[in-house]
């Protein structure tokens, strides 16, 4: 177990290297390089050189990301580029507020989905079941942001119940209540997409497991039927969505680009996007980074827990699902 | 439908005179029909498909004409089928020209990842051994970022044309295909006709562009009609987020991007990019669907109980 872990460890760090050789490279690769953002054309060249040396930009590629690397192990995600304020003063706060987001979403997705699924399963083709695919059906066919400007135009605009977009209103920041008002639309427009898919999830590994053979051994010899879906078959079932939520993790951070933007969220993908049009590498470099060390701890996550519900599970061992 | 064919069919006293057996091709076709959600997707996916091919004859006023004497005009006045946007430019006319633009990403970018995918998943599935583990790796590491920040970072930093989108699209969504079609070759490497193949001298590369590639197709077929869908979605995401498709040239995402700034002043004008978004993306997952549903042999035709009661009638030794 502490073998698999650290040789997982290992491999994530490897992992995490290369994904941030190829965030350099690319950045490095376009037209111009970053220096472009901050050189204007009627800046003399004596100026652009002294800003080039200031900023690092004229060392070869490599040196520079070396020293890249060297910051961020001690901590320091760089500057930056146009107002050379420090990239961790304004990422932090933003990841804060996406995380309140994103759980709040997750959380309730989870609570309606996996119910709902299992009820689904114990009724295949009811109307309940009938109507959980038509929503399926629709929020995967949905453009996410669509949905949320519709939702702004009618609960914000036409019947005012809700404030149309931000996480706090002016002069109320801090209570609890306003950021709840401020939560619904959001949270609504991220929980159907959540939904659409942990309902089916939830529904089809019920089904899989419905249908073995033991479970009719313990309906033959007489158990409750709600004993043998909670009890026999839920136990089993459980396994692999607890797989996909642990996949899912990482959505957390990432996953809201979208819906930040409509509903004005001061969040990470947000951030993301801005920065990505104001072409501020230091910052995207950084919340690539962060996205990645999410991605690969859901993923750890996900093995550990698989072993963890599920004895057959050996990690380590060769042949396993997990070697 | 072809419904009446079907009674005839049905009918003891008409004799089967089919001189072949149907191919697959037909075979998979005649349960497709037979499929009404697989039909709707189908027709819903032509209609939209001429309108974009006709859209030069179709559009009553140039999409990008901007006209401010008569900006957000609403719908039905002046010739305006739609009503105008806020820089008095045709709403109708924008949805027809950006459905050309959204079904050619959705159609392109399917294409373009299918061959990525299927090259991959061909050479790692038949080869095996290194290839096969840096191939799959390199699938992992893909799968393993988010993809729409890849996106939005990617083009951020080339900029956002239209080639550079569809290359970028296909480029983050081969993976999908590539993992099917090297499942699919492990299990088809082993077969008989490969082995003969192999005997009388065939090329590897004879071997999978005509043997196995053809046995592989119909699940990368269902896999590239799905991706025509998420395809479409993800360029309505990135011109919506102003990373896409670039003024004057319009796309349903970024009209979308107009209608939220001017949501005071004409709410409706967010309506329709958004529906017809979602109409066809739900076609082509419907058309999807069918596709996959008619190739699996254990899933059941569904008969309607009128029909099921006229063949008892028909079959039945002593009447009703």
């Amino acid at each position: 177990m502490t073998e698999y872990l650290i040789r997982r460890i290992l491999q994530s760090v490897l992992v995490l290297f290369l994904i941030t050789l190829v965030t350099f490279a690319l950045i490095h690769a376009a037209p111009g390089g970053p220096a472009q953002i901050f050189l204007s054309p009627n800046m003399s060249q004596e100026a652009a050189k002294v800003q080039m040396h200031n900023l690092g930009l004229d060392k070869p590629v490599y040196i520079q990301y070396i020293r890249w690397i060297g910051d961020l192990l001690q901590g320091d995600l760089g500057y930056t580029f146009k107002n050379h304020i420090p990239v961790g003063d304004i990422l932090w706060p933003t990841v804060k507020n996406t995380i309140v987001l994103m759980s709040a979403a997750w959380f309730l997705a989870m609570l309606i989905a996996i119910p709902w699924g299992i009820y689904n399963s114990t009724a295949e083709y009811g109307l309940s079941d009938q109507t959980a695919s038509i929503i399926s059906y629709i929020g995967f066919a949905m453009p996410t942001f669509w949905f949320g400007i519709i939702l702004q135009e009618i609960f914000a605009l036409k019947l005012d119940w809700l404030p149309l977009s931000d996480m706090w209103t002016m002069g109320k920041e801090g209570q609890p209540s306003d950021l709840l008002l401020h939560l619904v639309l959001p949270v609504t427009v991220l929980t159907l997409g959540f939904l659409a898919a942990y309902v089916k999830y939830s529904r089809s590994s019920m089904l899989e497991v419905l249908h073995q053979d033991y479970i009719r051994t313990a309906r033959a010899k007489g158990v409750q039927e709600r004993r043998v879906v909670f009890r026999h078959a839920l136990r089993n079932a459980l396994i692999p969505i607890i797989t996909i939520l642990g996949l899912d993790l990482p959505m957390l951070v990432a996953g809201a680009a979208l819906t930040e933007n409509v509903f004005n969220w001061p969040g990470m993908g947000r951030l993301f996007v801005n920065m990505a049009l104001a072409r501020e590498y230091s910052v995207l470099m950084a919340i690539t980074l962060i996205v990645a060390v999410m991605v690969i701890i859901g993923n750890l996550i996900a093995d550990l827990l698989y072993a963890l519900v599920d004895p057959r599970v050996q990690l380590g061992r060769k042949g396993g699902r997990a070697a | 439908m072809s419904g009446a064919k079907l009674e005839a069919a049905g009918k003891p006293d008409l004799p089967r005179s089919n001189p072949k057996p149907p191919g697959p091709w037909r075979a998979v076709w005649h349960k497709f029909i037979r499929n009404p959600y697989a039909l709707t997707g189908l027709c819903i996916l032509l209609f939209f498909i001429i309108t974009a091919v006709f859209a030069r004859w179709l559009a009553p006023y140039n999409p990008s004409q901007i006209d401010l004497l008569y900006a957000n005009l609403p719908a039905g006045t002046d010739n305006h089928l739609l009503g105008t946007d806020e820089l008095g430019r045709d709403i109708f006319s924008r949805l027809l020209y950006s459905s050309q633009i959204s079904l050619l990403v959705g159609f392109s970018v399917a294409i373009v990842s299918v061959v990525i995918g299927t090259l991959i998943g061909a050479l790692s599935g038949y080869f095996g051994g290194w290839l096969d583990t840096c191939f799959m790796r390199l699938v992992d590491v893909m799968n393993s970022i988010p993809l729409l920040f890849l996106n939005i970072l990617i083009l951020a930093i080339f900029g956002s044309k239209f080639s550079y989108m569809i290359l970028v699209l296909a480029f983050t969504s081969w993976m999908g295909v590539a993992r099917l079609v090297r499942g699919t070759f492990l299990q088809l490497r082993e077969m008989q006709y490969v082995e003969a193949a192999k005997a009388i001298g065939v090329s590897d590369w004879s071997i999978i562009f005509k043997h196995l590639l053809r046995n592989a197709s119909f699940p990368i077929i269902v896999n590239a009609t799905l991706m025509v869908g998420g395809a479409i979605l993800s360029e309505s995401a990135l011109s919506y987020l102003g990373l896409g498709v670039q003024s004057p040239a319009t796309s349903w995402g970024l009209m979308l991007t107009n209608a939220q700034e001017f949501m005071l002043v004409d709410p409706i004008q967010a309506l329709y990019p958004g529906l017809c978004i979602l109409i066809v993306v739900l076609a082509v997952n419907f058309i999807g669907d069918g596709i996959r549903d008619a190739l699996d042999p254990r899933k059941k035709i569904k008969i309607p109980r009128r029909r099921l009661n006229q063949w008892r009638k028909d079959y039945s030794k002593f009447g009703t």
